[in-house]
C-alpha cells in the first residue's frame, strides 16, 4: 500500500463545471449542424433550379388525387382543396381563374378552376362532391401564394362534403402519397422527352438535362401545344381509365 | 482481392447431420490466395513459438519480468481486441432495443465478430498467464479470489461467449437444417441480447478496472480512477469503427453472397454508424477533458510523454472526429472510412497507452515486445480470421438465410 496523500478535489471543480457547461453548449450546436446535412443538400438542388423529388412537399396529413389536386377534411367538416406542388413546380408562376361560387353545388369531376400562363390554360377538377362555402379571396390579389404555399395558404375552395368517404376511398395519403408523387415526377420526364420529339426541336434548349434532373418550371417556356398534351395525359380522365371510383367523363 | 469464383455456400436439407458436416469440411476455393500466402507462415512459426512458451517458459519468449508482468499479449490481444469486440452490443442494442432495423442486415455479421473475438482474445489470454491451468478457478471454487477484477471478468467473458453463441445460433440451426432448433433458438435472442448488453458494459469497464491498482506504474496522463468509465466510452466508437473497416473488407472479399439489397444498404448503415461514431467520439473527447483537469495534468504536457498523449487526443481522437462529422454531413464515403481507420488507430494507442507504453515508462529498461511476441499476436488474429472465413463461406451469414428460415421470420 502507498502512504496516505491527501487530494484536493475541490481545486478544480470550479473548471471542471466550466468545461461541464461548455460541453452542453456546444453539444447542441454540434448535434444540430451534424443534422442538418438532408437539407442542405435539398436547397442546393432548389437554388439551382433542378426539380428532383427531393424538392417536392407532400404533406402528409392530405389526400391527394391522381389529377394532382389535394384535399383536407378540417375539424369542422368543411374541406380545403387545392393544386399540388408538383404541377404547380411543372407550370411555373400562375394565375388563377375560379369558375365557382359559393353556395353552388359541385360533383366530383366536375371542372372548378383554371389556371393560366402566358395565354396557356389547364383545367383542374374537383376532387370531391359538396357544396361550395368559400373560394380563396387571396388568390385574385395574390397569385404567387399558389405556387409559394400551395397547402396551406395557397388553397382553392372550402367545399362542405357530401360523400367524402366514396370520394376519397382511392386517393393517396402519407408515404403513399410521396412514392406516388415521385413516379409522377418520372412519368412526367417520360411525357417531356416524347413532347420534344413530337414538336419543333428548338424547344430542346429550354429542358436542361442535366444527369436526368429537369430544370425548374419545365412547362412555363413551351408552347400551348405541349400544355394541351399535358392536360390530357395528367390533368383529365384519361389517366384514371382503370379505377372503379374514376371521375365521371365530363368532357 | 478474391478472383476465385466460389459456389455460394448451400444449408443442409434433408441430409443427415454428420454426413452433412463431413461434407463442409473440404476446403473451398483455392489454396494460394495472397492472404493465404502471408498467413501461413506466420501461423505455422507461431504455434512453434507456442509451444516453446508453454514448455519453457513464458521468459524464453517475451521480454516480461517481475516489473512488467503484463505486455503485448495483455495490452493488445485482449485490452484492445475486446475494445473493438463491442461492436457487438452497440448494434445489437440499436437493432433490438431501439428498433433500428435499418441496421439488421449487419447483425449477424457483427456478432460473428464479436464471439470470434472473444474466443480467441480469451484464449490469448491464457498465453500470458503463468498458470494457465488456473484459469477454472474463478468458475469452479477452488480459490474464486472474489477480491480480484478478474474474477469479473473471467465470469463475464464466459457468460458473454454463451450468449453470443445464443445470438448466432439460428445462424448454425440454418445452416445445418435444424427447424425445430431454430425456432426455439430465435426465441431466445432478445434474452441473450439483453443480457449481453448488460455484460458488456461492465467487462468493458473491468479491463480498465484492472488497471486501478497500478496507480504508481502508469503514467499519470493515462492512470485516474476513470479508466473504467474511459474503456466503455471509447469501446463504443471503437467497435463501431471496427464494424465500417471489416464491413468494407467483407463486401469486397465475399462479395457474391451479398444480396443485392445488403450491397445497396451498406452505405447508409455505413453513413448512420458514422454519425454515431461523432457523437460518441464528442462526449469521449469531453470525458477525456474532465479527467485532464481533475487530475491536474497540465504539469505533464511538456514533456515527452505530455507530447505522445497531445498527439494521441487532437490526432486520434479530435481529428476522427471531426472526419467522421464531415463525411456524414457529406455523406462522403471514402472519408468515412479513413476516419475509421483513424479512430482504430486511435483506440490501439490509448488502449497501449495505459496498458504498455505508459506502463512502467520510467523503469530503468523499458519493455519492448519481442519478436515473437509480436508473430504470436499476429498468429492469434490469422487464425481467428480463417475461422471467420470459414463460418462465412459455409453458414448463411452474409448471404440471405433459406427459404423456410424467412418464412418463419
Amino acid at each position: 500500500m502507498d502512504g496516505f496523500t491527501y487530494n484536493n478535489i475541490f481545486e478544480t471543480k470550479g473548471i471542471e463545471y466550466l468545461a461541464i457547461i461548455a460541453f452542453f453548449l456546444i453539444l447542441v450546436p454540434f448535434w444540430v449542424l451534424l443534422n442538418r446535412q438532408v437539407k442542405i443538400s435539398k436547397q442546393i438542388e432548389k437554388a439551382l433550379g433542378i426539380l428532383t423529388s427531393s424538392v417536392l412537399k407532400v404533406p402528409q396529413g392530405l389526400f391527394f388525387s391522381r389529377l394532382h389536386t389535394w384535399t383536407h377534411l378540417e375539424k369542422s367538416g368543411v374541406a380545403k382543396v387545392g393544386m399540388d406542388d408538383l404541377l404547380l413546380h411543372i407550370t411555373g408562376e400562375v394565375s388563377f381563374n375560379k369558375l365557382i361560387e359559393p353556395g353552388e353545388k359541385v360533383s366530383k369531376g366536375d371542372l372548378m378552376a383554371e389556371i393560366n400562363h402566358k395565354g396557356k390554360n389547364l383545367k383542374i377538377y374537383s376532387p370531391i362532391s359538396g357544396e361550395v362555402i368559400e373560394a380563396n379571396p387571396l388568390l385574385s390579389k395574390r397569385p404567387e401564394i399558389l405556387n409559394e404555399d400551395p397547402y396551406l395558404k395557397g388553397w382553392m375552395y372550402k367545399i362542405k362534403p357530401t360523400s367524402w368517404m366514396a370520394d376519397t376511398n382511392s386517393y393517396f395519403l402519407a408515404e403513399e402519397a410521396s412514392d406516388w408523387s415521385r413516379q409522377e415526377l418520372e412519368r412526367f420526364k417520360d411525357f417531356l422527352s416524347s413532347s420534344m420529339g413530337k414538336y419543333s426541336p428548338d424547344n430542346a434548349n429550354v429542358i436542361l438535362q442535366d444527369g436526368g434532373e429537369i430544370c425548374d418550371q419545365p412547362l412555363s417556356e413551351l408552347p400551348d401545344e405541349v400544355w394541351q398534351d399535358f392536360q390530357k395525359d395528367f390533368l383529365s380522365s384519361k389517366t384514371l381509365c382503370h379505377n372503379a371510383n374514376c371521375f365521371r367523363n365530363r368532357e | 482481392m478474391n478472383d476465385q469464383i466460389l459456389p455460394i455456400g448451400k444449408d443442409n436439407d434433408g441430409k443427415s447431420i454428420p454426413k452433412f458436416l463431413w461434407s463442409e469440411l473440404k476446403p473451398r476455393g483455392k489454396w494460394l490466395t495472397p492472404f493465404n500466402i502471408i498467413s501461413i507462415p506466420v501461423i505455422c512459426i507461431g504455434l512453434v513459438i507456442i509451444v516453446i512458451r508453454f514448455w519453457k517458459g513464458l521468459g524464453a519468449v517475451t521480454n516480461l519480468s517481475q516489473e512488467v508482468p503484463w505486455g503485448l499479449w495483455i495490452g493488445f490481444d485482449v485490452v484492445t481486441g475486446v475494445a473493438f469486440a463491442g461492436g457487438a452490443y452497440v448494434v445489437t442494442f440499436m437493432v433490438y432495443i431501439l428498433n433500428q432495423q435499418k441496421y439488421h442486415s449487419i447483425v449477424r455479421v457483427t456478432v460473428l465478430n464479436g464471439f470470434l473475438a472473444y474466443v480467441f482474445y480469451a484464449g490469448a489470454l491464457l498465453l500470458d498467464l503463468g498458470r494457465p491451468w488456473n484459469v477454472i478457478n474463478p468458475i469452479i471454487g477452488n480459490n474464486f479470489g472474489t477480491s480480484s477484477v478478474l474474477f469479473l471478468v473471467a465470469w463475464h467473458f464466459m457468460l458473454y461467449m454463451i450468449a453470443e453463441l445464443i445470438e448466432f445460433s439460428p445462424a448454425i440451426a440454418e445452416w445445418l437444417g435444424a427447424r425445430g432448433a431454430r425456432k426455439i433458438l430465435s426465441g431466445l435472442t432478445i434474452g441473450a441480447v439483453i443480457f449481453g448488453i448488460t455484460l458488456s458494459t461492465l467487462h468493458q469497464s473491468g479491463l480498465g478496472a484492472l488497471y486501478l491498482m497500478a496507480k504508481d506504474k502508469i503514467h499519470p496522463l493515462w492512470y485516474s480512477e476513470f479508466i473504467p468509465i474511459l474503456f466503455l466510452a471509447s469501446s463504443v466508437f471503437a467497435g463501431l469503427s471496427m464494424v465500417i473497416f471489416e464491413g468494407t473488407i467483407s463486401h469486397k472479399v465475399f462479395f457474391d453472397q451479398i444480396s443485392e439489397k445488403n450491397h445497396k444498404a451498406q452505405e447508409g448503415i455505413v453513413h448512420g454508424l458514422a454519425k454515431i461514431c461523432a457523437g460518441a467520439m464528442f462526449a469521449y473527447f469531453f470525458l477525456q477533458l474532465l479527467v485532464f483537469i481533475h487530475d491536474k495534468n497540465w504539469q505533464y504536457l511538456n514533456t515527452p510523454m505530455g507530447y505522445w498523449f497531445l498527439m494521441e487526443m487532437i490526432g486520434f481522437v479530435i481529428l476522427p472526429m471531426m472526419l467522421y462529422f464531415y463525411s456524414y454531413r457529406t455523406n462522403n464515403q471514402l472519408l468515412i472510412r479513413i476516419a475509421a481507420i483513424l479512430t482504430m488507430l486511435g483506440v490501439i494507442l490509448n488502449r497501449l497507452n495505459v496498458t504498455v507504453i505508459g506502463f512502467r515508462w520510467d523503469a530503468a529498461v523499458r519493455y519492448v515486445p519481442t519478436i515473437m511476441e509480436i508473430v504470436v499476436t499476429m498468429t492469434v488474429i490469422f487464425i481467428e480470421i480463417w475461422v471467420f472465413r470459414w463460418i462465412i463461406n459455409r453458414m448463411p451469414v452474409l448471404r440471405e438465410s433459406p427459404e423456410w428460415a424467412k418464412k418463419e421470420n
